[in-house]
């Protein structure tokens, strides 16, 4: 298989991993969050559209991702939102954060965190507060019954009464994408496998919060911490669709891995600290800097190991 | 060679001072969160740089560089004074709202740097031509910014509501300032280079 | 974990991100990285010697005389301007040529004005080490956002970048996008 293809079927990995989260979030709460799915995927269709086009270029395959980017800011939301919230998050996510950095080739910030970080900072009250999973929603979700999130009880109280049964089949309140923790744990796996998504970004991720929940605990049991963070704060979603973002993290899987283990140290601690929800995306963002600083380190050491090569291929021929 | 009547116009279309020449950006940003603050703003702006300028080109250019940038930024800060006054009389709540970003502005670098190295060179007709049109330059940003800006964040025009059905609260912020200000920026060079080609 | 937390305090309270004090003089130093460093560095003594200026002025300055705030502002940062200028012509000649120009830039914009403002508005702030910690905290939160557009300086400017928003519209953008994820720490 030419790598060429390998690119393509990336983003199908990813779509495919997504579509199943919307799957269950369809079981939850209905046909409203397959219209929501549906009208984030166009929007971000749309706008990339037309931004390639304002750009010039051909359309090709690979910016197809931004289907992938739609879905996973659906997904992000809760299931009773507004539909124009979401697609004006979108909409912002493909066009403002990031085709006017030149598109896929100059990817600077994850689409899905700018687009999520878009929607908290304008309609914060709305984006926060979640339906219970028991019910299925209208279409218009008007008579949804509203509350915080597991994720608002877990940082203010450090302690949640929840099974482990419901915690793996996502049967709580939280955003309609990111409370399927089995389901997500399999798409992780399927797309490490896949090597759809950064595998050192991934175990960083994953090591700086094991770290962090080890060494200062939220709960008064590690294990608990351990497994109540892991399951809420959009966590798991965050580190596979956000974090591990192949165009964002490093390529190099050693300094990926300090990427994700940075990120993962700093959520946890504005988590310990502040009792926010939902840092990890916000700090991916603050955290693109050491990513580009790193992705800057790599190529100067490419370039010169392959100056070297160069050297001695010389020297060898001369000899 | 440019012609005389370009020169003076640059400041507002080719050298616009806050989209071209990236001067003065911070009020720019933080303080466009409705058309009525811009307006205040514009007024403070425009009397201060106007005045001080004007003064200041009657400094002697003998003086060394930095006596002379410290000369202009007093001349500026003491007209300042009754300038706020003035504006607090007709705005009262927009200069409660723009804070300290309104003494700022009497420090701006259109006073202090723009001032030293391209006004000073200049005869006093042209001096007056060019700092009005720098002047209008950064006045029609401030207020299509501050426009904008208060019809995407609370639906309202100079509290006018204008029937907008979804508003995005994160407009009337600080990022948004910056996010906004930035396409602006860009959608002011795709005009300016389609302009530029067009001419040749 | 100390460190953490300060660096994110430093990220809540500062000058670009939250206040977008000094955002054009950010655009000015990030062109190489040696010019930002000098820049970035100068602020920093200035913002933290203009505290010092300005605990001074804030007790002498009533009633009326609070009109002239500015004006002693501009004084007190006239006189570290001169100075450093001076200092510099002391220690080497060579020096004060290289590093003369940053201290232009350096001197008279809204990142040292703003924090010596913001220094008298916050009541919290009343002996004179808490307007030289103040005043090196802001100091020092534009070095942090100066590390930021540098890091991403290339990028912003490649031509990979739409012709129109290469340069400053990008990195504006990039700003305002970094100052959305500060924003929800606050």
């Amino acid at each position: 298989m030419n790598i060429q293809k390998k690119r393509t079927l990336s983003w199908v990995d990813i779509i495919l991993t997504l579509a199943s989260l919307e799957v269950m979030a369809y079981f939850y709460y209905g046909v409203r969050t397959l219209i929501m799915a549906g009208l984030c995927m166009a929007v971000s269709f749309v706008c990339d559209w037309i931004a390639v086009w304002f750009m010039k270029k051909k359309y090709v395959p690979d910016d197809l991702m931004s289907l992938a980017d739609g879905l996973a800011i659906a997904l992000m939301m809760p299931a009773s939102i507004d539909f124009r919230i979401p697609m004006i998050s979108c909409a912002f996510a493909v066009l403002v954060g990031k085709n006017l950095f030149g598109g896929r080739k100059n990817i600077i910030f994850s689409p899905c965190a700018v687009g999520y970080l878009f929607a908290l900072t304008s309609w914060g009250n709305k984006i926060l507060m979640y339906p219970s999973p028991d019910k299925k929603l209208e279409i218009s979700a008007e008579n949804a019954v509203l509350s915080h999130s597991l994720s608002y009880d877990f940082n203010n109280a450090g302690n949640i009464s929840i099974s482990d049964f419901d915690l793996l089949i996502g049967n709580f309140r939280g955003a309609m994408g990111t409370v399927s923790i089995l389901l997500l744990i399999v798409s992780a796996f399927v797309l490490l496998f896949r090597k759809a998504v950064s595998a050192g970004a991934f175990t960083g991720v994953i090591a700086g919060m094991v770290f962090m929940a080890f060494i200062v605990p939220v709960s008064e049991s590690r294990s608990e911490s351990l497994k109540y963070i892991m399951a809420t704060n959009m966590f798991l979603f965050s580190s596979v669709y956000i974090v591990s973002d192949k165009r964002v993290a490093p390529l190099n899987n050693y300094y990926a891995f300090f990427y994700g283990l940075f990120t993962a140290v700093t959520a946890y601690i504005i988590i310990l600290t502040t009792a926010k929800e939902n840092m990890i995306p916000a700090v991916s963002v603050i955290m693109t800097p050491v990513a580009l600083l790193f992705k800057s380190i790599q190529l100067k050491a490419d370039k010169y190991a392959s100056e070297e090569k160069k050297g001695e291929i010389n020297e060898k021929q001369n000899y | 060679m440019k012609s005389m009547k370009n020169r003076i116009t640059d400041g507002l279309l080719r050298d616009n001072t806050v989209l071209s020449a990236g001067m003065i950006i911070s009020p720019a940003i933080i303080c466009t969160t409705s058309f009525r603050d811009s307006l205040a703003l514009v007024y403070a702006f425009s009397v201060i740089t106007f005045f001080a300028d004007i003064i200041a080109y009657l400094i002697p250019k003998k003086l060394p560089y930095a006596v002379r940038v410290i000369w202009t930024s007093a001349i500026s800060s003491l007209l300042y004074v009754p300038v706020r006054e003035l504006t607090m009389m007709i705005y009262p709540e927009s200069v409660e709202r723009i804070g300290i970003y309104f003494p700022l502005i009497a420090v701006n670098s259109l006073i202090v740097y723009q001032t030293q190295h391209r006004f000073l060179n200049l005869d006093f007709r042209e001096l007056i031509g060019n700092l009005v049109f720098y002047i209008l330059g950064f006045d029609i940003v401030v207020l299509v910014c501050g426009a904008l800006r208060e019809l995407i964040a609370y639906g309202t025009v100079n509290n006018k509501v204008m029937n907008i059905s979804m508003t995005v609260s994160g407009a009337g912020l600080p990022f948004g300032g910056f996010i906004i200000l930035g396409i602006i920026c860009g959608i002011y060079r795709k005009i300016r280079s389609l302009l530029s080609s067009g001419e040749d | 974990m100390f460190l953490i937390v300060s660096f994110l305090s430093q990220l809540a309270g500062n000058l670009i991100f939250t206040q977008a004090l000094g955002t054009s003089t950010v655009f000015i130093s990030a062109k190489n990285k040696r010019s930002f460093m000098g820049v970035a560095f100068i602020i920093c003594i200035f913002t933290t010697f203009g505290s010092m200026g300005a605990y001074f002025a804030d007790r002498l300055l009533n009633g009326y005389f609070e009109n002239f705030r500015l004006f002693a502002y501009v004084i007190i940062t006239g006189i570290i301007y001169l100075s450093s200028l001076f200092i510099l012509w002391c220690i080497s000649k060579r020096l004060y040529g290289r590093l003369k120009k940053y201290i232009h830039i350096a001197s008279f914009n809204c990142a040292v004005m703003g924090t010596l403002y913001m220094i008298s508005e916050n009541p919290e702030n009343t002996g004179i080490s808490d307007y030289l910690l103040y005043g090196l905290q802001s100091g020092l939160g534009f070095i942090i956002a100066s590390v930021f557009v540098a890091t991403a300086y290339k990028r912003l400017n490649c031509a990979k970048v739409p012709s129109s928003f290469r340069g400053m519209p990008a990195m504006l953008v990039y700003l305002g996008i970094i100052s959305m994820a500060v924003w929800t720490l606050k």
